[in-house]
């Protein structure tokens, strides 16, 4: 290390560092106090109570957008990663024509404003149900299905950036050995790649999960008569009688995904690590 | 024999596998097209008057929005230059912030590396309107902020700084807030992949590390800079949540008025253009900018 | 949506028709359905009178859809009573539980309406039922259904009544004024013009809504605030434009405006009397302004959808909302004005009856105030308001 910086560089970075981490946490922390606080979501304090936490399983309304979101984020991030991995193998794996355009196609999504997406998704339900309604007199609407739709396009690009490296890391010779010794493609897919994969499936599947959870402006168009919890959240924003139970919620869902996002990553560390001692003795990763 | 055997079902494979590319592809591309292409298609049509919904838009097909947009004078237009100038400083700021966070991460650190990033993205964890909320609560006339100045006598409890919340200032602040963790990701990837014996071998031919630094970390980290910065600079351009939420009135940017065209104003047309000509923007940046930007380098 | 393809077709010409199905085939095949709507009639509730058959009480789904400002029963604003004073009337007839999906302002509203979103019950304001009503999706009421419907004031029910058709049952009625904290302010005369006075700069907030345009006419003295030509129109703009920078914020929610009152960000607002409602309760010095050329007043209506499957449910949903508890509740915590006149006027402090008129709706029309009305060229306002926000 002593070749990148100086001791005196480094003690400022540091310093820079911790200033930064102070800049992140300020927030959070003021929202950790205030959820104990037994008034408003503001100054001045006015004494300590757990109130607002039990307060949020008796809050219906609450606990279902919580639920909503739960279901989007899940099917949109199975999804995400499905056709990640099928986008990911024809990238790495396969050669063709047009990969450069197809390549591109899968990333733009990384750059669309949401704003855009969002409305233009809309535009495009509202035109496709008003075509229902004329023909067949059915309506859909907008909805949670919506809202995976769009999720589900805007985490395709994370959790093929994420299985990418791995799968180009994983040695070909592996599928091929598994083919000589007589498995079918299926079973080459299940039984060799899979696994292997598995850990940049994980890291997917949290990116997606994560991204679509807490995502707002694009859910803000298409959720129809039953909101999100980042939908439901905007709304109660604005009306602070509800402020500090959604924000005892909120500090209730950071300690859940910390453990969850520590705990995925210890499995997958294991995981990566199991397989990588066992093939690399081998001389095959 | 046994190796024959082995090569002709490898060739029965590969051809299979031919196929399969079809079909590996066809789901995913199939998705983007149906929900990504048709939609953004869908919005051209409609800045344009081809397809039209309600009974207030005109039905005929015709440049004139997209001729009042572009012609001079456009209050949207002016709206549209504040948003990239808003946007700019922003990212400026928020990749002059990072890169020392990613140098830090990526050349000084050994043991806790993960560790320090963890601390850094956690924060992700927490939603993001609440964190705005927080700074509400702290900008305000009697938020935090002001309540230190007044307790310590800088300021009297009469003279708050009003500027510090619904203004300019506070979009940019609460936006560096959430992009800085953001960009320093793609900077401390392409630090991380830096051959320290590169910079061994200057420290063997006597360069100074402040040399080092200038002559071959700077630019060898460029290219994730660059995509860093292009990667904070390009959705904030479009951002109306955080406007919304801290701007006022004069935080007021191009977001804001799709938003407000598409949920409010019931001028579907006039917002297509906007929000097309965003889109525009966006894709004439990439395809200048964008073979700077591997866009691996951004994966953490 | 039984409707819609017949509404539409009446609506646009063949052509524009034609390009929104988007194809000549479509086009044929949309109006293959149009011949079958015409003559399917058994579904439809008519504006003609047909008799109509609605499905008994048992038989309908239930989980009543209501499409509404939030304060008006989710329990957003008051989480208990909302329920037991608005609609716990309901939930004791019919056993079921409503469902709310709130909007910030009326034009919200009526834009998901216009893209498609369909409910059960509405409650847009006097202003809007026009637009209500010609888009085609509101039906209606049977007030023989409504056994509190004897009990609201003739003439403000009579503002519900568009086209010699019951559409909307008006139930809570206001101001739109300015409200000021005297501690701050030094008010030299009752005027709207304190939303635009230069002394207060950052200390000033304003609705975000169009509506803006026509309280600045109204300022401005221009002969109809409420169908203004582009010249007037663009002369408001203009002012706005120019005023802007005293504006601290723009509130969506009436709480949100509240808070920055409570909390003396701001010192002056446009305002709903629920705001002087929550000033009392915190003790603050304010003033709800009775402007010169008067306070602008509002009458809202509870409508009906025409494709709801919740018919009588959503008539017993609105006799709770007629009843004297529900006036008790507008009154008491909103300082709204309510249609029932049978309610006891004495859980309300009678200063607030007098200040408000509460006991007496002639005090929603001239000369004391001004109501609001019809506004032909809204898109209009509407466009320049957002040149204004664009600003």
């Amino acid at each position: 290390m002593e070749i990148a910086t100086s001791v005196g560089a480094l003690r400022s970075l540091r310093m820079v560092f911790g200033l930064l981490v102070l800049f992140l946490y300020v927030p959070i922390v003021l929202l950790a106090i205030f959820s104990f606080n037994a008034g408003d979501v503001s100054f001045p304090l006015e004494g300590f109570t757990t109130e607002w936490y039990s307060r949020v399983f008796a809050n219906p309304a609450l606990l279902s957008a919580l639920k909503r979101s739960a279901v989007v984020a899940l099917v949109s991030s199975l999804l995400a990663v499905a056709l990640g991995v099928l986008a990911s193998f024809a990238l790495i794996r396969r050669r063709f024509a047009g990969k450069a355009v197809a390549s591109a196609l899968f990333f733009s999504p990384l750059v669309v404003p949401y704003v855009v997406f969002g409305i233009s998704l809309l535009v495009l339900f509202t035109f496709v149900d008003r075509l229902l309604a004329e023909t067949t007199g059915f309506y859909i609407g907008l909805g949670l299905h919506s809202i995976v739709i769009g999720h589900v396009v805007v985490s395709l690009p994370y959790t093929i950036l994420t299985i990418m490296p791995l799968l180009e890391r994983l040695s070909v010779s592996l599928e091929e050995a598994s083919h000589d010794l007589g498995a079918s493609t299926w079973e080459t897919f299940r039984r060799v790649t899979l696994p292997l994969l598995f850990p940049a499936l994980i890291s997917s599947f949290l990116i997606a999960f994560t991204l679509s959870f807490d995502e707002f402006a694009i859910a803000s168009f298409l959720a129809g008569a039953q909101p999100t919890w980042p939908v439901f959240l905007f709304a109660q924003l604005r009306v602070p009688s509800q402020l500090p139970v959604l924000v005892a919620v909120s500090s209730m869902i950071l300690v859940a995904s910390l453990i969850f996002v520590l705990g995925a990553e210890i499995v997958r560390r294991s995981m990566e690590r199991r397989y990588g001692r066992e093939f690399a003795a081998r001389g095959m990763v | 024999m046994a190796t024959l055997e082995a090569a002709s079902s490898r060739r029965e494979w590969r051809r299979r596998e031919r196929r399969g590319t079809v079909g590996l592809l066809s789901g995913p591309l199939l998705w983007l097209l149906l929900f990504f292409v048709t939609p953004v298609a869908f919005i051209a049509a409609y800045s344009v008057g081809a397809v039209s919904l309600f009974p207030t838009d005109s039905s005929v097909i015709s440049l004139d929005d997209w001729g009042r947009f572009l012609g001079g004078g456009s209050i949207y237009m002016g709206l549209f230059w504040k948003s990239i100038r808003m946007s700019l400083t922003v990212s400026v700021v928020v990749v002059l912030l990072a890169y020392p966070i990613g140098y830090f991460l990526a050349l000084c650190t050994k043991k806790r590396k993960y560790v320090l990033l963890l601390l850094i993205i956690a924060p992700f964890l927490t939603s993001y309107l609440l964190r705005v909320l927080a700074w509400k609560v702290m900008l305000g006339e009697h938020g935090v902020v002001n309540s230190l100045l007044f307790s310590l006598h800088i300021r009297s409890p009469d003279d708050p700084i009003t500027w510090l919340l619904y203004s300019q200032f506070t979009v940019m602040l609460v936006l560096a807030y959430v992009w800085v963790p953001f960009v320093a990701l793609p900077i401390f990837v392409s630090l991380d992949n830096l051959d320290r014996s590169l910079l061994e071998a200057a420290s063997d031919l006597g360069s100074s590390r402040w040399r080092a630094f200038v002559r071959i970390t700077l630019p060898l980290s460029l290219p994730g800079v660059l995509a860093a910065f292009l990667f904070v600079f390009i959705p904030t351009i479009g951002e109306f949540v955080t406007p919304l939420l801290v701007g006022g009135t004069s935080g007021y940017m191009y977001g804001n008025a799709i938003q407000d065209l598409f949920t409010r104003g019931l001028d579907w047309q006039t917002g297509s253009v906007l929000a097309l000509f965003l889109l525009l923007v966006v894709a004439g940046l990439m395809a200048l900018f964008g073979r700077f930007v591997q866009v691996r380098s951004v994966a953490a | 949506m039984t409707d819609i393809d017949r509404i539409l077709a009446e609506r646009y010409d063949r052509r524009g028709f034609m390009r929104m199905a988007g194809a000549t085939t479509l086009g044929a095949a949309v109006l293959a359905a149009c011949k079958k709507a015409e003559t399917t009639g058994a579904a439809t509730t008519g504006t003609s009178g047909e008799p109509v058959v609605h499905p008994p009480i048992e038989e309908e789904p239930g989980n009543l859809q209501v499409f509404d400002w939030s304060g008006y029963g989710d329990g957003t604003y008051y989480p208990a009573k909302e329920r037991e004073y608005l609609w716990q009337q309901y939930v004791d007839v019919t056993g079921d539980t409503p469902t709310f999906i709130l909007y910030e302002n009326d034009d919200a509203a009526y834009t998901k309406v216009v893209a498609g979103a369909r409910y059960d019950i509405a409650h847009p304001y006097t202003y809007k039922y026009r637009d209500w009503v010609d888009l085609g999706v509101i039906q209606p009421w049977d007030t023989s259904l409504i056994s509190n419907f004897s009990a609201l004031n003739p003439k403000l029910v009579e503002s519900g009544v568009i086209d010699g058709q019951q559409y909307f049952l008006p139930v809570d009625w206001g101001f739109i004024a300015p409200i000021v904290n005297v501690d701050h302010v030094d008010v030299q005369e009752e005027s709207f013009g304190i939303l635009f006075d230069d002394r207060y700069e950052g200390k000033i907030s304003w609705v975000d809504t169009s509506n803006m345009m026509y309280i600045a006419g109204i300022y401005l003295a221009v002969p109809d605030p409420f169908d203004m030509t582009d010249d007037e129109l663009a002369k408001v703009r203009d002012f706005l434009i120019s005023k802007k920078h005293l504006v601290r914020n723009l509130w969506n929610q009436s709480y949100e405006f509240w808070k920055d009152f409570r909390d003396e960000e701001v010192w002056i607002g446009y305002s709903w009397p629920d705001t002087a409602g929550y000033a009392d309760a915190a003790g603050m010095n304010y003033l709800y302004m009775e402007p010169k050329e008067g306070r602008v007043s509002w009458v809202g209506g509870l409508g009906l959808f025409k494709d709801s499957q919740n018919y009588y449910h959503a008539h017993e949903y609105a006799n709770s909302w007629a009843s004297t508890k529900a006036a008790e509740f507008l009154m008491t915590w909103y300082y709204y004005g309510h249609t029932n006149t049978e309610v006891d006027l004495s859980v309300i402090p009678p200063g607030v009856v007098s200040a408000l008129g509460l006991d007496d709706p002639t005090v929603l029309d001239p000369p004391r105030a001004i109501p609001e009305a019809y506004i032909p060229r809204r898109t209009l306002y509407q466009q320049y308001w957002s040149e204004v926000l664009a600003s």
